[in-house]
């Protein structure tokens, strides 16, 4: 169909056959919304005209620029509260796959703490650690607990016996044994519960800002709302889908160098590397 | 001390796998109880601020009060679940119905998959000011964030259950001349119902924390908003009862969920396919005896 020699003819049929049917769909439904409102089909005030939303986001990220402060801080708490939660649960996760006896006394708590709905301690979270930053930060970090444990845990305990048998036989020490065998075969399912565990904790720190804060772009969210102000009230969901999705993708690159070899051309870009680095030590 | 009632003499009992296990309850139950015997002095001797941190045995009077005594939490209770259970039935529907439907069509598919992207990364909590503020207060709105809130998890489960169909079986299918429907109802979703299955309990879960979000917002009634009253007058005592409540409630939840796994995706399990195949059996004979 098209000349795969040249990039520029490449990138132009790119362009032509997958990405402009997506960007005429979404015009094309953005126009009959528009012509919804306009028509009074769609009541405006529940459902504000795109123009009007467009209006609000370019008032909220450029004009007046009130977004960033609240955006800064919901990552923030996010961020924060998911290391904290993470490093709990991996800490924690990685005990119980040393001693069978922690592990027994540490899960029924962990399951416990699963099974209450976490958001549900949002009011009492917010009594003890005030309406500031740290309520928000020590949600999200209750919250994206959980996840994270489990599947770190999971990861360590299930693993190949063939291989395992290959290391003793070779005579791994103990150590060898967790960090080159163990803690490799783990990091694919680590990694899938630190993604669902960044998620949470985004969730986490947003309901906290609903309940009670000044700042953040849950509180920017609930004010807007109960001003009937929906358009700006979309606007700064649209933050919101930015912030998860910096997260997201953050996570996903992580993921793609950490645990490499799950991806084929990343297995042979880290065996380049490691060969390179290899030669210039001789 | 009770704790040391609880740890048997070493030397009485010989291990057995019984005594072994009765003997690892019982220390569980002992380590329970020294936390929470070391709970209750930390908070009697001042170490803990009983109007922050409530006593355990305040925690089991306000469970008394609220259930019995003045009973309150009955109504806010059927409040909130009545709702979780509709917008969890309404979400699995809306995420059955579109996942299947998504999962046939690759055009659809296509062009919805930046809009899914999108969706995905968006916390769905988050919208809940913006649905009370289009739907009102009340229960429509309620229903709506719950909706919401679970319709993404059986959503994405029965796409991902419908696209990993196995192409022998589909070939099996196909040279056997089996219409689409066919194809659909005995061959893709029996083996999507695991990964459906999981998808549910999944969206169960997230269906009451957004009832729970729903209500902090709107403070009506419900268990959510009865936490909230209760952590606002400082009677913490109570909102923990509230907490432990749907701690009791999400283990209910989960295995509920497990008992309609092992019915609905009986083949999972040990012995499933031959209780079920010598049910049918006995159903098939049935009318012929009688």
């Amino acid at each position: 169909m098209h000349n795969k020699n040249s990039p520029a003819t490449f990138w132009v049929f790119e362009f032509i056959f997958r990405v402009l049917p997506h960007l005429v769909l979404f015009a094309v439904l953005i126009w009959l919304w528009e012509l919804a409102v306009g028509t009074g089909f769609i009541t405006s005030i529940i459902i504000p005209r795109p123009s009007k939303i467009g209006g609000a986001i370019v008032e909220l990220y450029i004009t007046e620029g009130t977004i960033y402060r609240h955006f800064f801080i919901t990552l923030t708490e996010a961020v924060v509260g998911f290391l904290i939660g993470a490093t709990i649960a991996i800490s924690l996760a990685v005990s119980s796959s040393l001693s069978e006896t922690f592990k027994r006394y540490v899960i029924p708590y962990a399951i416990v703490l699963n099974v209450t709905p976490g958001i549900a301690l949002t009011p009492v979270i917010i009594a003890w650690f005030g309406y500031g930053m740290g309520s928000k930060i020590a949600l999200a970090a209750i919250i994206s607990f959980f996840p994270i444990f489990v599947n770190t845990l999971t990861g360590l305990v299930q693993v190949d016996e063939d291989r395992e048998e290959l290391f003793q036989s070779l005579g791994a020490t103990n150590y060898q044994v967790f960090r080159k065998f163990r803690v490799p075969a783990a990091l694919p399912l680590m990694f899938a519960g630190l993604k669902i565990g960044l998620t949470t904790a985004l969730i986490g720190a947003v309901v906290a800002e609903f309940a009670q804060a000044t700042d953040g772009v849950g509180v920017l969210m609930s004010r807007f709302s109960f001003q009937l102000n929906m358009a700006a009230s979309l606007a700064t969901l649209m933050s919101m889908t930015t912030i998860g999705l910096i997260l997201f993708y953050t996570m996903e690159f992580l993921d793609d160098r950490i645990v490499f070899w799950r991806r084929e051309n990343r297995r042979a870009a880290a065996s380049r590397a490691r060969a390179r680095a290899w030669k210039n030590q001789l | 001390m009770a704790v040391q009632d609880a740890i048997p003499a070493p030397q009485a009992v010989e291990d057995t796998a019984g005594t072994v296990r009765r003997k690892r309850i019982l220390r569980h139950a002992g380590i329970f109880l020294t936390l929470i015997l070391m709970w209750e002095f930390g908070s009697r001797i001042g170490w803990l601020d009983p109007l922050f941190y409530p006593r355990p045995s305040n925690i089991m009077r306000s469970f008394w009060l609220i259930y019995f005594q003045n009973g309150n939490v009955w109504y806010h209770l059927y409040a909130t679940m009545s709702l979780v259970f509709l917008g969890w039935i309404g979400g699995s529907i809306l995420g059955i119905g579109l996942g299947s439907l998504v999962g046939f069509n690759s055009v659809l598919r296509r062009f919805l998959k930046p809009y899914v992207i999108v969706l995905e990364a968006t916390p769905r909590i988050a919208v809940a000011p913006l649905l009370i503020a289009a739907l009102g207060f009340g229960a429509s709105s309620k229903i709506a964030i719950i909706v919401l809130v679970c319709f993404f998890a059986p959503f994405i489960n029965t796409l991902s259950g419908v696209m990993n169909v196995d192409e022998d079986r589909l070939e099996l299918f196909r040279s056997m001349r089996a219409s689409k429907m066919q194809v659909l109802r005995k061959l893709v979703l029996p083996d999507a119902v695991p990964i459906i299955m999981a998808g549910e309990r999944l969206a169960l879960t997230a269906a009451l924390s957004g009832a729970l979000v729903a209500e902090f917002i709107q403070r009506d009634e419900g268990i959510g908003s009865l936490i909230l009253v209760y952590t606002r007058n400082l009677n913490m005592a109570s909102a923990f009862a509230c907490i432990f409540t749907l701690t009791i409630l999400g283990f209910l939840i989960f295995k509920g969920m497990e008992k309609i796994d092992f019915y609905v995706a009986f083949w999972k399990y040990e012995g499933g396919r031959e209780r079920v195949s010598a049910k049918r059996r006995a159903a098939m004979e049935g009318p012929d005896h009688a």
